[in-house]
């Protein structure tokens, strides 16, 4: 049984430990300090916040959909400066 | 090799580079350096995905028809079942999910593909790798541990080509321009290290020097839970976090939500292999954290659960009109469903029942193909025409395909679920015999689910010839444009 020991600590105990010693990297980055702007970060102004960017072949692209709740207070993302 | 490519040294330590300070790449920019090794991967993973099809369509005829096929050796049960496994797990399912990772790295980071070369050497030897496993498994070669039946003298094929992928993953993230790390990339990270590291650890124990005894079950299991756990959920679950708010062009629901779901999963997920081993001869205190981390698992299920559905709400009427918002949406519901489903089957009182039938089966194949490779279906969907500047030829195929699979897996899991319970309480009880020829049995209780899987599994295949077709007619329409302008611009000098 002591190679299960081994599995236990390769497995169990070193892979969350490099888990929380790559939490404390993103800490120390910042990366959990503007994390609505995280989301956004995905959008550009090629593909904004508001426009679909998906369709059947054939049918009309980059429509807008059709508002059912109030439209996001965050209109358009803010770019990092290039 | 890209022209806008560093050097491999400079790769080694960018920080002093001045590539880092130029601005943010455009994102047809980056599509197109992606086309090359996309289109070889893709076309890789959607032949494996037919073969793979092909050999769970023969396992599972043979299950209620064993006479079928059964006087040819490289088509017994023992071998077909293994080679669909590994056909689809490694050739289709992998392969797609590099691809899929790929164009992600390279959007989320904001830099074009950087040194294509590596992922097509990689990509080569990849698809040779599982070539050779997967005849030497029909062959009857398999090591005969499951999901690791690739005998030996092909795995380390795999593993460099697997090395060059991580490598390259390392070297793309290390160049990003984008200051902001989105929640997917977290999760592609995550993969990417991951993966090398639960697999060399099982090939180590497994098969180079193999532990003895009920240990290797031990291994099997941790090693067979991970893959699923820590290499196709993340790169799903980057894929869906990053598609769906795209496709609707509305930022995720709640991104705070996001991150912790990251971070339960990566410190909880890698215990939950041992539950597999309810009632086996093993410490009881291993299963029982197992189990226990089995249920932590409702945290990150619930905050990617809530993440994915609230996006959507308010927005289901895109469905009618976005082919890769349906993939997502019915993959995204997948996740949920089954991963409920799984911490439940980990209690020691539903897995007295449930283990060691069909109902496990079902649970892996909602996994595996109702979330994972609907999610890579709705990927390629988005990547292909938008890498190849063409549009999907055909909205009718897709139609077909989207129908034929999501009716054909539903068919499956369902009743297989119920199937494989009613089977696991006749085998509990003492009364009910396993065979018989009069009275009812196992066997015989257990015949018509079997029977509705093989007609699933036709549908499937059906949908995957549809997905096949429309990717060959897509790659052709783009080889055709690509020739017309070539004739345009040389008509236009004449």
């Amino acid at each position: 049984m002591s190679v299960l020991w081994i599995l236990f600590v390769c497995s169990l105990v070193v892979l969350p430990g490099i888990a929380l010693l790559a939490f404390r990297w993103a800490m120390r980055q910042g990366e959990f300090r503007h994390l609505e702007k995280t989301a956004l970060s995905i959008f550009d102004d090629d593909e904004p916040v508001g426009q679909t960017t998906d369709c059947f072949p054939g049918g009309q692209r980059g429509k807008k959909p059709a508002p059912t709740r109030p439209p996001n207070p965050i209109s358009r993302p803010r770019l990092p400066e290039a | 090799m890209n022209a806008a490519s560093p050097s491999i040294l400079a790769a080694l330590s960018p920080s002093d580079n001045e590539e880092l300070a130029q601005r943010r790449a455009v994102l047809a920019e980056i599509d197109a350096s992606c086309r090359g090794p996309l289109l070889f991967l893709f076309s890789g993973s959607i032949i494996w995905l037919l073969v793979g099809t092909v050999f769970a369509l023969l396992a599972s005829l043979k299950l209620h028809n064993p006479e079928y096929l059964a006087n040819y050796s490289w088509l017994t049960f023992g071998r077909v079942r293994p080679a669909h496994l590994n056909a689809v797990i490694y050739g289709f399912a992998s392969e797609a999910a590099i691809g899929v990772t790929l164009w992600l790295m390279c959007r989320l980071c904001r830099t074009p593909l950087l040194f294509g070369w590596i992922i097509n050497a990689a990509g080569v030897f990849w698809n040779l790798g599982v070539t050779i496993g997967v005849v030497a498994i029909l062959a009857g070669d398999s090591t005969g541990i499951e999901w690791l039946e690739i005998p030996p003298y092909a795995t380390p094929i795999l593993f460099v080509s697997y090395a060059l992928i991580a490598v390259w993953g390392v070297i793309t993230f290390r160049f990003r321009r984008e200051k902001h790390l989105y929640v997917s990339q977290w999760y592609l990270l995550a993969a990417l290290f991951w993966f090398p590291w639960i697999y060399s650890a099982a090939q180590i124990l497994l098969v180079l020097d193999p532990v003895r005894g009920t240990v290797q079950a031990a291994v099997n299991w941790w090693f067979a839970h991970n893959v699923l756990g820590l290499w196709f959920t993340p790169i799903g679950l980057a894929s869906i976090y990053y598609f769906i708010p795209k496709v609707l062009g509305k930022p995720v629901y709640n991104y705070s939500l996001s991150v912790l779901g990251f971070w339960s999963l990566a410190l909880f997920y890698n215990w939950n292999g041992m539950h597999h081993l309810v009632g086996g001869p093993m410490p009881a205190w291993l299963i029982t954290v197992s189990i226990v981390a089995s249920v932590m698992m409702t945290i990150p299920v619930i905050t990617v659960g809530i993440n994915h559905h609230l996006t959507m709400w308010g927005s289901f009427r895109e469905l009618k009109t976005s082919p890769v918002l349906r993939f997502m949406v019915f993959g995204g519901m997948s996740y949920t469903l089954t991963s409920l489903h799984g911490i439940a089957l980990a209690l020691r009182s539903v897995s007295e029942v449930t283990h060691f039938t069909h109902s496990t089966i079902a649970h892996s194949h909602q996994g595996m193909y109702a979330f994972f490779t609907m999610v890579m279906f709705g990927a390629i969907y988005y990547i292909m025409p938008r890498v190849l500047q063409v549009d999907w030829p055909s909205a009718r195929l897709i139609r077909v395909h989207f129908w034929a699979v999501a009716i054909g897996i539903l068919l499956y899991v369902f009743p297989l679920i119920v199937g494989g319970t009613l089977e696991g309480m006749a085998m509990t009880n003492p009364d009910v015999p396993f065979v018989d020829a009069v009275k009812p049995s196992v066997v015989s209780l257990t015949l018509p689910y079997l029977k509705t899987r093989s007609y699933s599994g036709m549908l499937i295949f059906l949908g995957h010839l549809a997905f096949a077709i429309s990717f060959g007619w897509i790659v052709l329409r783009w080889a055709q444009a690509g020739r017309l302008a070539r004739l345009k611009t040389s008509l236009a000098r004449v």
